[in-house]
């Protein structure tokens, strides 16, 4: 039996509960599988996201592991439930965080379960779907390149953190029974605590509990909150901050004495500098290691290769569940969400007219193209009317046109807007081989609208 | 990445309570400090490792693990594969002796796969030495008969310049130039053993791990030659990293940009299966 020691500390962004574990019996955690041949090209790396004795989720790392590089991510057999320690645990917690319980003491027979390490827990929204609006579910039969699986997000970049918001789910989709999800229709509502996830990888992390609920919450239209746990292992250093200018009359200050090593160790969500940390839990990280194989790591290769014998099934999930999905935020939106603090009216407009600087500093990227992308999809996450704006007034730019075909697209997940609707109509009435570009996706907005308008 | 799952490695220096832990970073917790100060490894300038220590450098900054401080020479030995896998990754200066072994940052994590031959065995100094000696023979070997053949004729037109060759002694001379051509070349030959033996064991000498027990691994997907505390059983140099190998009948030897990366004894896989390693070495890498 593990030992366990949480502690809540209070960082510059707020209250962050660690907790560590020590001898941890880790059947659930990640590993790396290395190279496999036959299964991936001679440069990728395969990490494994396991859970007692059956493999769960399959990373394959391109460019050699390249933290920097999306990952190609495909379920494997799935959690079966076989291990009963495991199954019985993760009901048990899952019932103590739908009675409202917190994390610390709802996940208490979840954490000796856990890789030796030290963790952040807490709770937030996640979003049921792939990131690319496919309902998680069913999204990753086959292996494919998922995009904001990097562990270090391009667009967000190394210094922010960011909170992951989207789902793998743990066990196969053939578990799912429609006459499961009729009883966790009503239970969703009283629900404090929707299900449990451990933080994978980037903006993703595996479900491990909760996916009838999670078809329930997405027909419903309720939040998908979540109780996540998140390995700390990651060094950072920060740059250190420039002394305040000073005020009149008074000496300026000498600046901060420049710190050698790193500032601290973090996880996606959380950075906590090395002061912060409890002595003991610091020297967990310092002697443990990110990841490690468990004993059984050949029956996880084992079945790796093996094949679900429920892929193909008749319980279908609910068309209406897909069709929500597909209006859900995507990573694009959500890694421009954590990449921008905020964008003024003053600042589109500097976009607009090509300026990448606003008063001196980078807005967004020194890219133009690269920051307008990155400005929709904020806005489009953030405020709709705004982004319906910025989106007419950068197609109606030829100067832009490089970016007229993803804003179209990205302005076309709007519907029914009237603003929208006229631009469209006027550029597809136009013949403009300025709106060449967006002729496609202007002809099916106005299509939609119009059945819509005559239903 | 290969020998991921290494355990980090901690050693205190009982003299100054100072703690050095090498591990995904490297950290050094001075006694009495609040805060241990901790370093990620593309943070390092400069890391050397001798038989003496470890020495990590950063632009300000400079530790010394001597390896005395190590409970046990596992333990340095590990130290060191984490550091040579981290070089891998950052691409620090990385200073160290010559090797007996391959660097661990050769190394990928590959399944050995069904066709693997697994051995363990210390590599024998002598027999390693005897590679070298044979190898060397063969080279040698014309050199050695021209030696000889020119120092009977020096030995001749010496003997004729300063005696005269005549009738009487013609008969004495022969077999004296003779003898001088080989005796001379025998004791080329025996400077040349020695430089041979002396070269393996300064190599020998400089490697930590050349008296420890070394897993030997030939597969289709690479080999290994690691010290066995230290091996993790899916770690392989891939064969993409070795340009050709020379057998003899004690050893196999594996060259890259003709210097020795791996001696690969014989006896480790057996008299049994022997044969079959060398047939994988011979479809993987030239012969020579």
């Amino acid at each position: 039996m593990g030992v366990i020691k949480s502690e809540k500390i209070e960082t510059a962004d707020g209250s962050v509960l660690l907790v560590s574990v020590t001898d941890g019996a880790g059947i659930i955690g990640t590993c790396s599988a290395g190279h496999i041949p036959m299964n991936s090209d001679e440069a990728s790396v395969t990490r494994l996201f396991y859970m007692g004795n059956d493999p769960v989720v399959r990373l394959v790392c391109p460019n050699h592991g390249s933290r920097r590089t999306d990952k190609l991510v495909s379920l494997c057999p799935g959690f079966e439930g076989s291990d009963i320690k495991l199954r019985e645990a993760l009901t048990e917690c899952f019932d103590r965080l739908t009675r409202g319980e917190s994390p610390e003491a709802g996940l208490h027979d979840l954490f000796p379960l856990l890789q030796d390490g030290v963790y952040a827990v807490y709770t937030a929204d996640y979003y049921p779907t792939d990131g690319g609006g496919a309902f998680f579910w069913g999204a990753y039969n086959i292996s494919h390149e998922v995009r904001a699986t990097a562990e270090r997000n391009r667009v967000i970049g190394n210094e922010r953190t960011y909170k992951p918001c989207f789902l793998i789910p743990s066990e196969p989709p053939g578990h799912y029974v429609p006459k499961t999800k009729l009883m966790t229709d009503e239970a969703v509502k009283s629900r404090r605590c929707q299900g449990i996830v451990y933080h994978l990888s980037g903006l993703f992390s595996v479900l491990l509990k909760g996916h009838h609920g999670a078809v329930s919450c997405v027909e419903k239209g309720l939040p998908f909150k979540c109780a996540v746990i998140e390995k700390i292992t990651e060094p950072y250093t920060d740059a250190p901050l420039p002394p305040a200018p000073p005020k009149e009359g008074e000496q300026p200050e000498a600046p901060a004495p420049v710190r050698e090593g790193i500032t601290g160790f973090r996880s996606p969500s959380v950075k906590i500098p090395l002061e912060l940390f409890p002595r003991d839990m610091l020297m967990n990280i310092l002697e443990g290691r990110t990841e490690y194989k468990p004993e059984h790591f050949n029956t996880l290769l084992k079945k790796l290769n093996t094949v679900r014998k429920k892929s193909v099934t008749n319980n279908v999930i609910p068309r209406n569940v897909l069709e929500k999905c597909e209006r859900m935020p995507d990573s694009e939106m959500m890694e421009s969400t954590c990449a921008i603090s905020g964008l003024s009216d003053a600042q589109l407009e500097a976009l607009l007219s090509g300026d990448t600087e606003y008063e001196g500093s980078v807005m967004i990227s020194p890219n133009l193209y690269s920051s307008i992308i990155t400005a929709c999809s904020y806005l489009q996450f953030t405020d709709k009317n705004r982004f319906i704006d910025f989106a007419i007034n950068a197609m109606s730019r030829p100067e832009l046109s490089a970016t007229h075909e993803y804003i179209a697209r990205r302005a076309s997940a709007i519907p029914n807007s009237a603003k929208l609707y006229k631009f469209f109509k006027d550029a597809a009435d136009s013949g403009d081989v300025a709106f060449e570009k967006i002729s496609a996706a202007a002809n099916r907005y106005i299509a939609d609208y119009e059945a819509a308008d005559n239903n | 990445m290969a020998f991921c799952d290494l355990k980090p490695v901690s050693v205190t220096d009982e003299n100054t309570g100072v703690t050095f832990i090498i591990g995904s970073v490297f950290s050094v917790c001075s006694y009495g400090a609040d805060c241990p100060k901790v370093f990620s490894w593309g943070m390092a300038k400069t890391v050397t490792v001798t038989r003496g220590g470890i020495l990590f450098a950063t632009d300000t900054a400079q530790y010394i693990v001597k390896s005395r401080l190590f409970s046990s020479p596992d333990e340095f030995l590990r130290a060191v594969a984490i550091i040579e896998c981290a070089y891998k990754k950052y691409g620090f200066e990385y200073v160290h002796e010559k090797r007996l072994l391959p660097l661990k940052s050769l190394y990928r994590e590959f399944s050995q796969g069904t066709d693997a031959y697994i051995g363990e065995s210390e590599i024998d100094g002598n027999d390693a030495a005897n590679a070298f000696i044979s190898l060397m023979n063969i080279k040698l070997v014309k050199l050695l008969w021209l030696i000889a053949l020119l120092i009977m004729l020096l030995t001749f037109g010496i003997l004729h310049y300063f005696v005269g060759v005549t009738r009487d002694n013609l008969l004495y001379f022969i077999p004296i130039s003779a003898a001088s051509g080989g005796i001379i070349t025998l004791l080329v030959y025996i400077i040349c053993h020695s430089v041979a033996k002396a070269k393996y064991f300064r190599i020998a000498d400089c490697d930590p791990a050349a008296d420890m027990n070394i897993t030997f691994v030939i597969s289709k997907f690479g080999f290994a030659a690691c010290e066995s505390s230290t091996y993790q059983g899916r770690d392989l140099v891939p064969w993409n990293e070795a340009d050709y190998f020379i057998e003899t009948d004690k050893i196999f030897i594996i060259y890259k940009n003709n210097a020795p990366i791996a001696f690969i004894p014989k006896k480790a896989f057996g008299k049994k299966f022997a044969g079959g390693a060398a047939d994988i070495l011979a479809l993987k890498l030239e012969q020579r």
